[in-house]
């Protein structure tokens, strides 16, 4: 069970700093640029609502971090998970707004119904919380993890 | 015997006293997340995101796929010149009723009952509405709303209302009327007569935001935070004022589940169905009514008796006055009519804005008259005009004082 616990703790420990990183960062970009945003490579932090994923971003952050002392103690768990759900709802509407977009052919007269070229539109550059999202799945793992050593 | 309200908790407590034993229990993940979403340190975050979920989810189904993707382009590039072309006399008045403006080149500009209001209706309310109800039957299905209630409670409790307000709240995003028919849990008629006051002025309809969405997307986050102030403001004031207590009141909190599907779509198609049976016929309606007057010349004698509370104390064009009559019957046709006027963008935020708050749907008022008593009744209208040009007159000042009214 230690064993576990301390391998939770050192992974969320570093996923936590990380998210809180990106957290501040956006934050960072939405106070200074806006929502024009800015793009590096394939991160791409815009929109109209950068500043609610940024809060977000640094609660998920600050939530792991607060988890890490016993962390297969069910309470500090559930804070984990709780993170972990946070950063699952804003990657999931990041995806989700892609399909919505994707699907259309366009407004004007002439154009397809639907876009015949869509899979172009999934490509880079991506929101972080994208790249968060398998990354916090480590959580089931952790989940599926107590329930098996406390049924044991 | 009749009891008062804490002579009843005490009794509950004794008996719990008496009957309960309480032995040492150890918490599964499922308590402990209910316990953290309700915490307020843990459980505000988490209540933004859920939140922004909604938000974003209820924007790129209805806005994004639907309205955008399809519906304006069906109805603007096909169904608008072709519905144009097979009507005959364009100078009629059958053609104004049904078509509208033969100029017209979108659905949102012609005003006839088979353009705009089919347009309105089908185009923009439906893919919103079936976007909200989904997102509320899902959190209601997890268990997440009652988690809600308990978060907001401390709140709500300073204006007089108990967290359960917030599900009256969030249904009247939806529909105004079962948003009213939903406060009849609460306890007192003061409680039950602040929060239809709260509701019929402050919380716009599902509809209306879907309409929103499309028109002023860059400002509806002022239109919001302008409403929740509002809604907070009148509610501390009534609180204050209006003669009446407010007492607790005990709400079941139901573990967290997972979503049971049948469960979800009986009750989407429920409240769609009866939305629709609702909105598709004072939208139809409202469309008809706006046309005579246009054609009797009763809306430029309207407007024309209007223009000084319009321009001078609200600042916005005196055309507005066709979305106002609109707006007593649906106040999604009536915000859609405002994408046929010309004006500013800050003309436009407060014309929406006043439109909110200005007289509930007649839906919602018919059933405000059944649910209130004659002076509340009239108090709540009294409270509706009141804030239309507290609103409107403020808006203005501030709109003159950035320069930009």
């Amino acid at each position: 069970m230690n064993k576990t616990s301390n391998l939770g703790s050192i992974y969320f420990g570093i996923f936590g700093v990380i998210v809180l990183a990106f957290g501040i960062i956006e934050l960072m970009v939405a106070a200074t640029v806006g929502m024009e945003g800015a793009c590096w490579g394939p991160l791409e932090m815009a929109g109209m609502f950068l500043w609610w994923r940024a809060i977000i971003l640094i609660c998920a952050g600050l939530f792991y971090l607060s988890s890490l002392s016993n962390f297969l103690d069910v309470r500090q768990l559930a804070k984990s998970v709780v993170a972990s759900i946070m950063i699952w709802i804003v990657a999931g509407m990041a995806i989700w707004a892609r399909i919505a977009a994707s699907i259309p052919g366009g407004p004007e007269e002439g154009t397809p119904w639907f876009n015949p070229e869509f899979l172009v539109t999934y490509g880079p550059p991506y929101m972080p919380e994208v790249f968060l999202l398998p990354l916090s799945l480590v959580i089931i793992y952790f989940i599926c993890r107590r329930k098996a050593l406390t049924t044991e | 015997m009749e009891l008062t309200v804490d002579q009843r908790w005490s009794l509950v407590d004794r008996v719990v006293k008496e009957t309960v034993e309480i032995g040492a229990y150890e918490p599964t993940l499922k308590d402990a997340l209910a316990d953290v979403t309700v915490r307020p340190l843990t459980g505000i975050p988490f209540a933004i995101a859920v939140i922004y979920g909604f938000w974003m989810f209820f924007c790129e189904f209805a806005g994004t796929l639907f309205t955008d993707g399809f519906f304006v382009k069906i109805f603007d590039v096909h169904f608008l010149p072709w519905i144009q072309g097979i009507f005959l006399g364009k100078d009629t008045w059958l053609y104004f009723i049904l078509v509208g403006d033969p100029l017209a080149e979108n659905c949102f500009e012609a005003f006839g009952v088979l353009t705009s209001g089919l347009f309105i209706a089908l185009g923009v309310v439906l893919p919103a509405i079936v976007a909200f109800y989904l997102v509320f039957a899902f959190l209601e299905d997890v268990g997440y709303l009652p988690r809600l209630a308990v978060l907001v409670d401390t709140v709500l409790h300073k204006i007089g209302l108990h967290g359960y307000a917030i599900v009256p709240t969030f249904l009247s995003l939806g529909c105004n009327v079962p948003g009213v028919s939903a406060v009849r849990p609460l306890e007192t008629r003061k409680q039950r007569f602040m929060m239809i006051t709260l509701l019929g002025i402050f919380i716009p309809c599902g509809a209306q935001i879907g309409i929103m969405q499309e028109l002023i997307p860059e400002m509806i986050g002022w239109v919001f935070l302008a409403l929740a102030a509002g809604y907070m403001g009148l509610g501390f004031i009534l609180n204050k004022i209006w003669p009446g207590t407010s007492p607790e009141l005990l709400m079941d909190v139901p573990p967290y589940q997972m979503p049971t599907w049948g469960n979800m779509w009986r009750k989407l198609s429920l409240r769609v169905g009866h939305f629709l049976k609702v909105a598709i016929p004072f939208v139809l309606l409202g469309c008809v009514i706006v046309a005579v007057m246009y054609l009797t010349g009763a809306m430029d004698w309207l407007a024309g008796s209007l223009q000084p509370v319009l321009t001078g104390v609200f600042g916005v064009p005196s055309e507005t006055v066709a979305p106002l009559v609109a707006g007593f019957l649906r106040k999604d046709l009536a915000v859609g009519m405002l994408g046929g006027i010309e004006m500013t963008a800050w003309q436009m935020f407060t014309s929406v804005v006043l439109l909110t708050i200005y007289f509930p749907c007649l839906a919602a008022f018919a059933l405000m008259i059944k649910e209130e008593n004659w002076k509340e009744f009239l108090a709540t209208i009294a409270c509706l005009i009141a804030m239309v040009f507290v609103y409107g007159g403020l808006l203005n000042l501030i709109g003159m004082g950035m320069g930009v009214a």
